[in-house]
């Protein structure tokens, strides 16, 4: 039970890194992203890969992490940056579909659908599992707490202030002299990195990763976790984060006290519900995700 | 017979550009609301019409109070609005947006829209064209043909000329004076406070979300602070 | 080159029959501005639904059809009703995302009610036809015809009833379709009950040809969404050409690449697509 726990806050921690990268794409630059899960497979693949096959130390893998999955966050963002949001939010979902697409088929590098597995983990086998769990706990989060500090002195910096100005009316900032398109996609890259950086965290704690595990599903907790506790800040993040495992592994137990499910329908329960929360959150926000354009404008002229 | 009293709204919490304005629209009359820009004059359309909910003030129709009614409901009660831009539907025909028009009243649309066809030639011959078609003046007359599609009580006017050459104006011009000779109620904003003062019967001067001067249209034309600020000297 | 026409003839047969969500998709972005993203959990209902009509309950496949569409339709206007309707008005991404959540969990309901295996309909297996040098699936012409005729009537609705002609002012210019008195909430319903019972519709289409499970919809949503961009957000004849553009570009990418990354073709097309032709082939003119 008590491994259980460290587990659950452990990932607790990780979904808090990838909402406070979520806050800095949406919160911050008002950038619409569906592909959470992408960048997360990302930077999980790419620390497995590095650590198993090129044995790199774990450390080097989780800086390269980041930095590949900030790559393709610039990529993705050159494309999208210019368009509405409606075109983001298809080519994002797309993307992260591709994503587990690659990762499911390219069997040589990512051994398909049965994942890469052994993946080292700080001093794993030196610890005994208790052990182990402490200080993959200890460890994620104070990268959290690292993140959280530094994305809060961000937003506060006269580059989040631009990007604040930029989600509320873009062209006001573009003729005001902004780089708007630049400015966007370093939002872009930044979130993608902690998203990506999360994803190493978890291939190093899990020891195995497998395409089934960064569904769209993923992107609804981050979601979830990002409006649960309230967008815009960050300690609303990692608020958010706890509350949504707290919610995913309660229903666990709820579904426990339902003996008459089978396993499929009990995870159909918990996945449903989970989608159902959110649109009620969506619901019970009045300020709305995303701070979007009001309906009525004002005229030019009287 | 349309009166709006002492409105107070903007377009959002915090906004107030009309600050306590009045209108009052005799049956048959015409008034043309001037002043500067930003004072509010599209605003008070838009409040009178239904676009946009009043802080405080009233809009009564015959009496009767209007503004707690949708813009929906004000439609069927004879108040049509004109509005200044996006007032056509660009990708459906001549017909069907004068058909979109008389919506409210399906059975009358046929024999209506013939009549106006037969009103304004011009259009008659684009019916089956694509409103984006249309040139600025076309389009003009075809919101106004829309607006008329339902017998409307009074007709609300937000700046029909603007944007049009000199010669499409004059054209639209000549057309709302027909309509006005025919005994229509009409509330005109217009830029052009000279052609306006010269049409109407009556005028509104707005400024800065109040009506800051209401009268007889040739007293106003004649009136050497509104000749200074509106018509040039 | 047998062999490529022999993709193509497989192309335009998966558009048509891809062109019926891609439909109902664009019909709802154009008339309420955002983009649905449960279309993919409610073509999974509809498929279901009609599985239910056709093997629990005997129907044949024209009724069984007309099941998935009611389903659909259904459980789309309750979501619009019951969410998009006031996430609407903080804004169009407000809705897109809470779609997201809207296919997870149509997904799981299906799931939670017929598990994850997957399930055949009870209809007469047909042998390929031979045209020549080409095979052609008779089941697959049956699908593209019906994607044919909902499509007509759809056309239909939209360019001769009045109804269908409200639908059209509020895609057009919805404030000003306020201004004349057409109920914006009323048509709203109307396109989603419409646009979800498409999706049904398409969902079973697309099951008919091999097996359906859960995952159905979630399957073609890339396709789909290539379909919509490829043609133009809020077209529909733009659905139809993308979808038939986006169906044989799959096809024959089975010519170069591994048949798994047949969707990966649909992204790639939205890439191109936006890149060089943001507003797509038909630009975004509702009809």
């Amino acid at each position: 039970m008590a491994n259980y726990l460290l587990a659950m806050a452990t990932y607790a921690g990780l979904y808090a890194l990838m909402a406070l990268g979520l806050n800095v794409i949406w919160g911050l630059a008002g950038m619409i992203n569906l592909g959470l899960a992408g960048f997360f497979a990302i930077g999980a693949y790419t620390s497995a890969l590095l650590t198993v096959h090129l044995h790199w130390p774990i450390a080097a893998g989780c800086v390269a992490a980041p930095a590949v999955a900030a790559a393709a966050g610039a990529a993705v963002a050159l494309i999208t940056a210019r368009l509405r949001g409606d075109y983001l939010a298809i080519v994002t979902l797309g993307f992260s579909e591709v994503i587990r697409l690659v990762a499911s088929n390219e069997i040589a590098l990512t051994g398909g659908t049965d994942g890469i597995s052994n993946i080292p983990g700080p001093l794993r086998g030196v610890l005994d599992p208790t052990q182990f769990n402490l200080l993959s706990l200890t460890l994620v989060w104070v990268v959290v707490a690292a993140a959280a500090f530094l994305l809060a002195r961000l937003s506060a910096s006269p580059f989040g202030r631009v990007l604040r100005a930029i989600r509320e009316d873009e062209t006001v900032a573009a003729v005001a002299g902004k780089p708007v398109l630049r400015l966007k996609v370093q939002a872009f890259m930044i979130g993608a990195a902690a998203l990506g950086l999360a994803g190493a965290l978890y291939a190093h704690y899990n020891a195995y990763v497998a395409p089934d595990a960064f569904q769209p599903l993923i992107t609804i907790y981050i979601v979830l976790a990002l409006t649960a506790g309230g967008t815009g800040r960050m300690a609303g993040a990692v608020l958010g984060a706890v509350l949504v495992i707290a919610l995913t592994e309660g229903t666990r137990f709820l579904a426990a006290a339902l003996p008459f499910l089978g396993a499929v329908q009990v995870a159909a329960l918990r996945e449903g519900l989970i989608g159902l929360m959110l649109i009620l959150v969506l619901m019970l926000r009045p300020e709305g995700v995303l701070r979007e354009r009001p309906r009525i404008r004002a005229p030019e002229a009287g | 017979m349309l009166r709006a009293e002492r409105i107070v709204c903007g377009y959002g919490s915090a906004d107030e550009i009309l600050k306590g304005a009045d209108l009052a629209v005799a049956e048959g009359e015409m008034v043309a609301i001037i002043g500067p820009n930003g004072a509010g004059k599209s605003t008070l359309l838009k409040a009178v019409a239904g676009l946009l909910p009043l802080k405080s003030g009233a809009v009564l129709l015959d009496g009767v109070p209007a503004h707690a009614l949708p813009a929906r409901e004000r439609v069927r009660r004879g108040i049509a609005l004109v509005p200044q831009e996006a007032n056509v539907f660009p990708t459906m025909t001549v017909r069907e947006n004068l058909e979109i028009g008389g919506f409210i009243e399906p059975q009358a649309v046929a024999a209506r829209a013939d009549a106006l066809f037969a009103r304004f030639p011009m259009l008659a011959e684009k019916r089956r064209q694509a409103a984006r078609t249309l040139s600025g003046g076309q389009r003009q007359v075809l919101a106004m043909a829309m607006a008329l599609m339902l017998q409307p009580r009074i007709l609300l006017l937000d700046e029909p000329s603007a944007g049009l050459s000199p010669k499409a104006a004059e054209t639209l011009f000549d057309v709302i004076r027909t309509l006005h000779r025919e005994g229509r109620s009409i509330a005109m904003v217009e830029q052009n406070a000279h052609e306006a003062l010269t049409i109407a019967d009556r005028g509104v001067v707005l400024v800065d979300g109040r009506t800051a001067r209401h009268g007889p249209a040739a007293e106003l034309a004649a009136d050497p602070q509104v000749r200074r600020l509106f018509l040039g000297g | 080159m047998i062999r490529v026409l022999q993709l193509v003839a497989d192309g335009v047969m998966a558009g048509a029959t891809l062109a019926v969500p891609a439909i109902a998709f664009n019909t709802m972005y154009a008339v309420l501005r955002f983009p649905n993203f449960a279309i993919s959990g409610l073509a999974t209902i509809g498929a279901f639904a009609g599985y239910a009509a056709n093997v629990w309950g005997g129907w044949p496949a024209p009724l069984a059809l007309g099941a998935a569409f009611v389903a659909a339709a259904l459980a789309s206007v309750a979501c619009e009703l019951g969410a998009l309707r006031r996430l609407r008005r903080s804004g169009p991404l407000a809705a897109a995302v809470a779609s997201v959540a809207l296919t997870i969990l149509l997904e799981n309901v299906v799931r939670f009610g017929f598990g994850n295996e997957l399930r055949g309909y009870d209809l007469p297996v047909f042998r390929d036809w031979r045209l020549g040098p080409l095979r052609l699936n008779p089941q697959e012409i049956e699908n593209a015809a019906c994607a044919l005729v909902a499509t007509a009537a759809l056309f239909l609705f939209l360019g001769f009833t009045r109804t269908g002609r409200m639908m059209r002012a509020v895609a057009d210019n919805p404030a000003l379709a306020a201004l004349k008195g057409i109920d914006a909430g009323a048509v709203a319903v109307l396109a989603s009950l419409l646009g979800g019972g498409l999706a049904g519709f398409g969902g079973m289409l697309i099951g008919l040809d091999a097996s359906i499970d859960p995952l159905t919809g979630f399957r073609v949503m890339l396709s789909i969404f290539a379909a919509a961009v490829v043609g133009g957000l809020g077209s529909i004849p733009g659905a139809v050409l993308g979808a038939v553009v986006v169906g044989v570009g799959e096809e024959c990418s089975l010519l170069l690449l591994d048949p798994a990354y047949r969707s990966a073709v649909g992204f790639l097309a939205i890439l191109l697509v936006l890149s060089f032709r943001p507003r797509g082939l038909l630009g975004e003119r509702a009809w």
